[in-house]
C-alpha cells in the first residue's frame, strides 16, 4: 500500500497532481479554517446570546426598580410583556421582591414553582442552563439593586434551541461557504494546471517533433510586439530584426547599442535593464519556451551544416573512393599494427580478394609467409625509422610475371607521430617489357651497324670471289672440278645475297615515293607464287577488297613484303595447306588491313614476341637468314604502318571456306595495316 | 521514513482543528419543569407607618435618600415604617388626605396645603448642606445667552419650572418675580415639565427654554450628567423654611413624638452612622419645627395667587 500510493501519484498527470494537490490543501485548509471558525463563531453566537439575555435582564432589573418602589404592578407587568413580546425566544420573566414574593410573570395558567428553586444566587455566573419540557433555557438572574439594598430580582429565561438553530444555520452558512470557496479553488486550480500544463505539453509535443527529426518547431508565444517595433529602431541589418522566433536577447550580434556585442548568456546583464526585455519578457515558462526555441534553431542550424558537411564529404569519399577503385595501382593502408585499414580495388583485384577479407587483417592472412615475413619486416622499418621505402619486385600470379614498383610511406597523424604505413605499387611490367625491347633494339641496331659494317667489307672480296670463279670455270674442263667452281659460285652467292639482306637491314635503303594500288601488287605476288605453291599443294585464296583506294609508297618494298610473308606461309605448311591473302578497307577508310594467313604449323606463344627480331628464325639451318621479317618489319614500319601476328589466327581473318583438317596446323596470320593518310598507325 | 512522519502530521493537525472547532464550554443543566405550575398570591405586607418623600426625584433616588433614614426610625422607635413612592406632587398630596402618608417630608408649599387642608403638623425641618434650614430658588439660565444677566432681562423670555406647585422650582422664584415687578404675562411663556427638577435644568440646557426655576441644590443632582458650568445663576429667591417633616393627624401623638425625637436626635458631627443617614438624605440635620415657620410661605402664596387654603 505504502509503495502503491507513491506510484500511483507517479504516474498521474502533472495537470491531475497539480489540482489534486491544490484541492487536497484547499479541502483540507477550507474545511480546516471552516470548522475552526465555525467552532469559534458557535461559541462567539452563543456567548452574544447569554449577553444579550443578561442584558435584557440587567436592563429590566434598572426599568423596574422605579414601578417595584412604588408597587406599580401594571408597570411591572408591563415592562416585562413587552419584552417577552419582543422577543420571541424569551420564554419567561418573573419578578421577585426582596422577601422572593413572584411580584409578576408572563407564564399563564399559573407559575412553576421550580423556577423558585434555582438559580437564586445572582452572584454565580450566570445564566443557569436549564433543562426544561421546552427544551433547553438558559436562566438569567439579575438583582434590583439601589445602593446596597436588594430589592428584588428579575429571572428571564432564553431559549438556548433558538440559538442552537441561529448555530445550525451558521455553520450550514459557513459550511456551504467553505465548499463554494473550495469548489472556486478548485476550479481556478483547473485553470491554473490547464494554463501550465499546456505550455508544458507545447514544449513536450515540440521535444517529440525535435526527436522524429524535426526541428522546425516553435513552443514560445509570439509577443505582442516585436523589438524592432518597440523601439522602431530600422536596423535592417540586425540579426533580430525580422526574426519571429527568437527573442533579441537569444541572438549574438545584435544591434542595440546595449547588447555591447555580447552573445547570450553573457549580454543577459545589460538585457534585463532593457525596456524590450521587460515588455516581452514572460515567467519562468515562457523563458524556458523561448530558449528551447532558440535552442532547436540552432541545433536546426549546426545539423544543417554538419548535413552540408556530411555530403562533402560523402562526395569526397565517393570520389576518392572512385580514384581508388579505378586507378591501376595497388593503394593500401596499415596501421601501427600493420593491419589493413584500407586496400583499393586494383590489390583486391589482383589478389583476388574482397575489400573486407583485407581490411582488419595483417599480412600474416593474406600473403604466403615467406611474402607476409617480407612485408611486415618491411612495415616494421618504415613505422620505426620513418622513412620511406622504394622497390622493385616481381610478383608470379597463374604463371604470369608482373613486375611492380612498391613504395611504403609512414603515414602522421595530427600530433606528428606515425600512425600507419601507405603502400602503393605501380604494375610497370609493361615498362619493362619495353624496357627489355628498347635494350635488344640497341642491341640490334648495333648488330646491324656492325653487320653493315661487315657485309660491306665481306660484300667485296665477295664479288672478287664470285668473279674469279665464273672466270675459272670457263677455263675448267675437268667435270669434277667445275662442279666444285659451281658449288663455290653457288655458296658465293649465297654469301651475297646474305650480304645484301644483311646491307638492306642495316641501312635503310632509297625509297621510292609513288602511287601504290596494294591489290594490283598482292595479285602481282601470288601470281608469280601461286605456281611454286601448287607443286606444293598449297592453295592461295586472295579476296581482295574492291574498295581500297591507291596509297602513297614504294611498290617494290610492299611487293617485298608480300613476297616474304607468302614465303613465311608457304615454308611453315610445308606441304598440302593453305594461304587466305585478304585485304581490307576499315570503316573510317583511314587505312588498309593486309592479312595473310596459313594452314602451317604456327608459332609457339614464346616465340611470338621474337619473330620480328633479326637472325630469329625457326627454320631449318641454311633455310632462312632470320632476316625477312625484320626487313618487312622495317618497311611497314617506314610507311608508317604496323605489321602483327596471330596464332592460331582468329575467325575474323579466315574465308568461310578455309579449309581445316587433321594434318594442317594450327595456323598463323600476318596482320599488316597500312595508312591511307600521312598519319602512321600507332 | 518521511511517509510516516508526513502522515504523522498530517492527522496532528487533523485532530487539532477538530479539537478546536469543538472546543466548548462544558455547562452544569439542571432540569426544571414548567408545566408544574401552581397559582401565587402576593403575601399582604404588613401594616405600617408610612413615609413618603415628595416625588421631587426618581423613586430610587428617593429611595436612596431616604431607605437608611427610615431604617434608623423603624429601629429607634420600634414601629413599623415603610416608605412610600407619590408618583407626583399631587399624588403625595392625594396620598396624605387618603391616610397612605402617615410621615410625610415635603416642601413647604406643600406643607402648608397639607397642614391647611388636611391638618398636618410640623415637627422638623432639615438643615440643608449649607448649614441652613431654609431653602430658596435659583433663576437659571444658559451661560452663554448673553441676553439674560439680571432679573429684568428674563421679561419676555421663555421659563421653564418643574411643577406650579413646586416650592423652590416654581413658587419662589415666581414670589420673587413679583416682588422685581415681573407677572406671568411678562414671560413668553411659562413651561411646566412636570416630573423633576433635573428636567428643568435639562431644558434649559438643551437650549429649549430661556430661563429655569429650581431648586437651590439641585444643580449637583446633574452634575454627573450635565456640564453644569454652561448653566449660569441669575439670581436667588429669599429664603423660605426649608423642607418639613409633618405628620398625620391620623398619626398618634406619642408616635409622632417618638419619630420626631428620633429625627430630633440624629447627630451628624458625632455618630458616623447618623452621619452617614443624613448624607443619603442630603441634610445635616434637623431642628424642631412648628406651623407658624411657614407664615413667609403662606405670605408668597398669596403674593402669587396661590390657593393653599
Amino acid at each position: 500500500m505504502s509503495d502503491y500510493l507513491p506510484k500511483f501519484l507517479y504516474r498521474l498527470r502533472f495537470r491531475t497532481k497539480i489540482t489534486l494537490g491544490v484541492a487536497i490543501m484547499l479541502i483540507f485548509c477550507g474545511l480546516g479554517i471552516g470548522l475552526i471558525l465555525s467552532g469559534m463563531s458557535s461559541n462567539a453566537l452563543l456567548l452574544e446570546g447569554k449577553k444579550r439575555g443578561m442584558a435584557l435582564t440587567s436592563g429590566l432589573a434598572f426599568h423596574l426598580a422605579e414601578p417595584l418602589l412604588s408597587m406599580d404592578l401594571l408597570q411591572m407587568k408591563n415592562s416585562i410583556d413587552n419584552i417577552r413580546k419582543q422577543y420571541d425566544d424569551v420564554i419567561y420573566i418573573f419578578l421577585t421582591d426582596a422577601s422572593d414574593n413572584v411580584l409578576t410573570h408572563t407564564f399563564t395558567g399559573g407559575f412553576p414553582t421550580d423556577l423558585l428553586r434555582v438559580n437564586l444566587d445572582s452572584r454565580r455566573k450566570q445564566p443557569l442552563l436549564l433543562t426544561t419540557e421546552r427544551g433547553p433555557i438558559y436562566d438569567f438572574n439579575a438583582r434590583i439593586v439601589l445602593g446596597e439594598s436588594n430589592l428584588g430580582t428579575v429571572r428571564l429565561g432564553l431559549s438556548r434551541s433558538d440559538m442552537d438553530a441561529q448555530i445550525y444555520r451558521q455553520r450550514l452558512t459557513s459550511l456551504f461557504s467553505t465548499l463554494g470557496v473550495v469548489g472556486l479553488g478548485i476550479v481556478l486550480a483547473l485553470w491554473f494546471s490547464r494554463t501550465v500544463t499546456s505550455r508544458l505539453n507545447r514544449l513536450r509535443k515540440s521535444v517529440e517533433e525535435i526527436v522524429r527529426g524535426n526541428l522546425d518547431v516553435q513552443v514560445g508565444f509570439s509577443p505582442e510586439k516585436y523589438c524592432w517595433e518597440l523601439i522602431d529602431c530600422n536596423r535592417r541589418q540586425c540579426p533580430a530584426y525580422g526574426d519571429v522566433r527568437r527573442r533579441c536577447w537569444y541572438l549574438a550580434g545584435s544591434l542595440c547599442p546595449n547588447c555591447l556585442d555580447r552573445e547570450y548568456p553573457g549580454k543577459m546583464e545589460s538585457c534585463r535593464h532593457c525596456s524590450v526585455y521587460k515588455h516581452n519578457f514572460g515567467d519562468e515558462l515562457q523563458d524556458l519556451a523561448e530558449a528551447f526555441d532558440a535552442m532547436a534553431m540552432t541545433v536546426k542550424k549546426h545539423i544543417d551544416e554538419l548535413t552540408e558537411r556530411e555530403k562533402t564529404i560523402a562526395r569526397q569519399q565517393g570520389l576518392l573512393k572512385t580514384i581508388m577503385n579505378v586507378t591501376p595501382d595497388f593503394i593500401t593502408l596499415q596501421d601501427r599494427e600493420l593491419t589493413y585499414t584500407f586496400a583499393g580495388k586494383a590489390f583486391c583485384d589482383y589478389f583476388n580478394l574482397q575489400e573486407e577479407q583485407v581490411v582488419g587483417k595483417t599480412d600474416c592472412d593474406i600473403f604466403p609467409s615467406e611474402q607476409a615475413e617480407l612485408n611486415l619486416r618491411e612495415g616494421k622499418e618504415v613505422l620505426l625509422t620513418g622513412h620511406p621505402l622504394a622497390k622493385e619486385m616481381c610478383l608470379k600470379r597463374l604463371e604470369e610475371q608482373r613486375w611492380f614498383h612498391v613504395v611504403k610511406v609512414p603515414v602522421y597523424d595530427e600530433n606528428n607521430s606515425i600512425m600507419g604505413v601507405l603502400l602503393t605499387a605501380r604494375d610497370i611490367s609493361m615498362l619493362k617489357k619495353f624496357q627489355a625491347q628498347l635494350i635488344q633494339s640497341q642491341k640490334m641496331e648495333d648488330l646491324g651497324r656492325l653487320a653493315g659494317g661487315v657485309a660491306h667489307e665481306i660484300n667485296t672480296p665477295l664479288g672478287i670471289i664470285l668473279g674469279y670463279s665464273q672466270l675459272l670455270m670457263d677455263d675448267i674442263k675437268d667435270a669434277e672440278v667445275l662442279e666444285g667452281m659451281k658449288i663455290i659460285e653457288k655458296q658465293t652467292k649465297v654469301c651475297r645475297k646474305i650480304v645484301a639482306d644483311l646491307l638492306g637491314f642495316a641501312r635503310n635503303s632509297q625509297s621510292v615515293s609513288e602511287t601504290v594500288d596494294v591489290n594490283d601488287s598482292i595479285r602481282n605476288i601470288t601470281n608469280l607464287v601461286e605456281h611454286s605453291f601448287f607443286l606444293n599443294g598449297i592453295k592461295v585464296l586472295v579476296a581482295l577488297d574492291v574498295n581500297i583506294p591507291p596509297l602513297t609508297g614504294d611498290e617494290a618494298k610492299l611487293k617485298q613484303v608480300w613476297l616474304n610473308l607468302l614465303n613465311n606461309a608457304a615454308d611453315a605448311i610445308g606441304k598440302d595447306g593453305m594461304v587466305s591473302v585478304q585485304t581490307k578497307l576499315d570503316p573510317q577508310g583511314e587505312r588498309i588491313e593486309i592479312s595473310i594467313a596459313d594452314t602451317g604449323k604456327g608459332i609457339t606463344k614464346a616465340n611470338l614476341s621474337k619473330i620480328f627480331d633479326p637472325f630469329f628464325t625457326t627454320k631449318e639451318v641454311g633455310k632462312g637468314t632470320g632476316l625477312g621479317l625484320s626487313v618487312s618489319f622495317g618497311i611497314i614500319k617506314e610507311h608508317g604502318g604496323k605489321i602483327s601476328v596471330l596464332s592460331p589466327p582468329p575467325a575474323e581473318y579466315l574465308p568461310e571456306d578455309f579449309a581445316q583438317s587433321k594434318h594442317m596446323g594450327p595456323g598463323t596470320v600476318f596482320i599488316v595495316e597500312l595508312p591511307l593518310g600521312s598519319a602512321p598507325i600507332k | 521514513m518521511v511517509s510516516s512522519r508526513t502522515t504523522i502530521s498530517c492527522l496532528c493537525m487533523i485532530l487539532a482543528v477538530f479539537f478546536l472547532s469543538s472546543c466548548r464550554e462544558n455547562e452544569e443543566t439542571v432540569k426544571v419543569s414548567l408545566e408544574k405550575r401552581e397559582d401565587i398570591a402576593f403575601k399582604q405586607q404588613l401594616p405600617a407607618i408610612t413615609y413618603a418623600y415628595l416625588p421631587q426625584y426618581a423613586h430610587t433616588e428617593s429611595f436612596q435618600r431616604h431607605h437608611l433614614l427610615v431604617e434608623y426610625l423603624a429601629e429607634e422607635t420600634g414601629l413599623a415604617i415603610r416608605q412610600v413612592f407619590p408618583e407626583t406632587f399631587d399624588d403625595h398630596v392625594k396620598m396624605f388626605s387618603q391616610g397612605k402618608i402617615d410621615i410625610s417630608f415635603s416642601n413647604p408649599f406643600i406643607y402648608v396645603q397639607l397642614a391647611n387642608r388636611f391638618g398636618a403638623k410640623a415637627m422638623a425641618r432639615i438643615i440643608e448642606e449649607d448649614g441652613r434650614a431654609e431653602f430658596r430658588g435659583q433663576i437659571i439660565a444658559r451661560r452663554d445667552n448673553q441676553g439674560i444677566k439680571s432679573i429684568k432681562d428674563c421679561r419676555g423670555k421663555s421659563w421653564v419650572a418643574v411643577d406650579p406647585s413646586s416650592a423652590g422650582g416654581y413658587l419662589f422664584a415666581l414670589g420673587h418675580f413679583v416682588d422685581h415687578g415681573l407677572k406671568l404675562d411678562d414671560f413668553k411663556e411659562v413651561v411646566f415639565v412636570g416630573g423633576r427638577q433635573e428636567n428643568v435644568i435639562l431644558g434649559v440646557y438643551a437650549g429649549l427654554y430661556d430661563i429655569g426655576s429650581i431648586r437651590e441644590g439641585s444643580l449637583n443632582v446633574v452634575k454627573d450628567k450635565i456640564d453644569i458650568s454652561q448653566i449660569k445663576v441669575i439670581n436667588n429667591t429669599r429664603w423660605y423654611p426649608g423642607w418639613v417633616y409633618a405628620y398625620s393627624p391620623r398619626l398618634p401623638q406619642d408616635v409622632a413624638d417618638k419619630i420626631s425625637v428620633a429625627l430630633l436626635r440624629l447627630d451628624y458631627k458625632n455618630n458616623p452612622r447618623h452621619r452617614a443617614i443624613l448624607d443619603a438624605a442630603k441634610c445635616i440635620g434637623l431642628v424642631p419645627s412648628n406651623d407658624r415657620d411657614f407664615d413667609p410661605v403662606r405670605d408668597l402664596s398669596k403674593k402669587v395667587g396661590l390657593d393653599l387654603e
